[in-house]
């Protein structure tokens, strides 16, 4: 076999696509986190300082966009799909959650307003699930 | 469908990882692919139909029980 030794270029390129999404959402998180608590604790709610952490914020949010969509685009055929198959579920259960939690407050199951941010929780461990089962049924 | 990954990997001594590297796919394809679990898109096949030098049919069966 010509190439026995060589690495699999398909390893590599997840290795390095791996890595720059980890860079680009470690740095998306941290100017995330600028916004959130820069305005309290360095800024004193200046609102120049807190439009240009924002832009920040979204350049790096763009980076990261850019780098899941990369890595995305550079999977095989089978890794793709497992990640379809996890963003399917994670879509769906997102969608049904995210509708009955916004109205709970309305049918006063809850006393304060729901916070739209569980539903990243809920996206997130969704398609962890996804992936999971999507592994496991193609292993 | 069926296919005769397995067979024609063994007979020419590589190993998955080899035939992943040749088919610029992960292992974890070629595995799917050997246990029947997954059946790959044209393109692979024939990728696979060449590298092997046989005729895509001599690869790939469809199975009738399922």
């Amino acid at each position: 076999m010509k190439n026995k030794l060589s690495k699999n270029s398909i390893t590599e390129k997840t290795k390095k696509n791996t890595k720059s999404l980890a860079i680009w959402t470690g740095t998306w998180l941290l100017s995330l986190a600028l916004v959130a608590f820069g305005p309290v604790f360095i800024w004193d709610y200046n609102k120049a300082i807190s439009l240009c952490a924002i832009v920040t914020n979204l350049s790096m949010g763009y980076k990261m966009i850019m780098a899941n969509k990369q890595h995305l685009e550079d999977l095989d055929e089978l890794q793709q799909r497992i990640h379809f198959v996890a963003m399917a579920l994670s879509l769906g259960v997102s969608m049904v959650f995210g509708a009955v939690f916004g109205l709970l407050e309305t049918v006063r199951l809850v006393e304060s307003q729901p916070n739209a941010s569980s539903v990243l929780f809920v996206m997130g461990i969704s398609y962890g699930i996804g992936m999971l089962l999507a592994h496991r049924r193609y292993s | 469908m069926k296919n005769r990954f397995k067979v024609l990997r063994a007979e020419r001594d590589w190993t998955q990882a080899d035939l992943a590297a040749e088919l610029d796919v992960s292992r974890q394809t070629i595995i799917a692919i050997e246990k029947g679990k997954y059946d790959p898109s044209l393109s692979l096949a024939f990728k696979a139909a060449k590298l092997f030098d046989l005729q895509i049919e001599s690869i790939f069966q469809v199975d009738e029980d399922s």
